[in-house]
């Protein structure tokens, strides 16, 4: 699992952000790649540059080991991200990859719980083995 | 809009600070076969 944090800023605000304030915030360097995307190229890729503001939104992508966009999420910049909620939708992701599907992830799922196994027996019969 | 859930994700490189090794270039390609949380945000020394 890799991470890559992403803004219009260039590296050498990076550096300054990451040695004068991020450390005193987590006690230690942040450790992975902060990336400088001027003008918005690689947002705008993304769907998540905003011309009038000239930054990029708070778009978050979760990226599977084939490439492939497995989601994705876009806030407003005044509202941060839950991280515990990204943590859990990676480890159900991977959960149901590793399962080859034979298994889906139901509403408030975290790792330990039952999950649920689609398949013509279960129609019309999730709520025996499932309660909100 | 071309990216989309399903879709494969568009590669790109962009120059990075990487804390301990300085300024280096990052491609999305040099993660194949690995998980990747690719996370925008606005903007260095803003507050959320």
């Amino acid at each position: 699992m890799e991470v890559l944090a992403i803004s219009i800023d260039t590296v050498f605000t990076h550096k300054a952000w990451n040695d004068n304030e991020l450390v005193e915030m987590i006690g230690k360097d942040v450790p992975y790649p902060m990336l400088s995307d001027p003008k918005g190229k690689i947002g705008s890729l993304y769907g998540v540059y905003d011309k009038e503001a000239q930054l990029n939104f708070r778009g978050l992508f979760i990226i599977d080991k084939e490439g492939i966009i497995q989601a994705l999420s876009v806030l407003p910049p005044p509202v941060g991200r839950d991280v515990d909620e990204i943590i859990r939708e990676i480890q159900a992701l991977q959960h149901v990859e590793a399962t080859q599907g034979a298994e889906a992830t139901p509403a408030n799922w975290e790792p330990g719980q039952a999950t649920l196994k689609p398949g013509p027996e279960l129609v019309g019969k999730v709520w025996k083995e499932w309660k909100p | 809009m071309k990216v989309r859930v399903g879709k494969k994700a568009p590669n790109f490189t962009a120059q990075a600070f990487v804390a301990g090794e300085g300024f280096k270039d990052v491609s999305l390609s040099d993660y194949e076969g690995r998980w990747v949380v690719l996370m925008f945000y606005p903007a260095d020394f803003t507050f959320v």
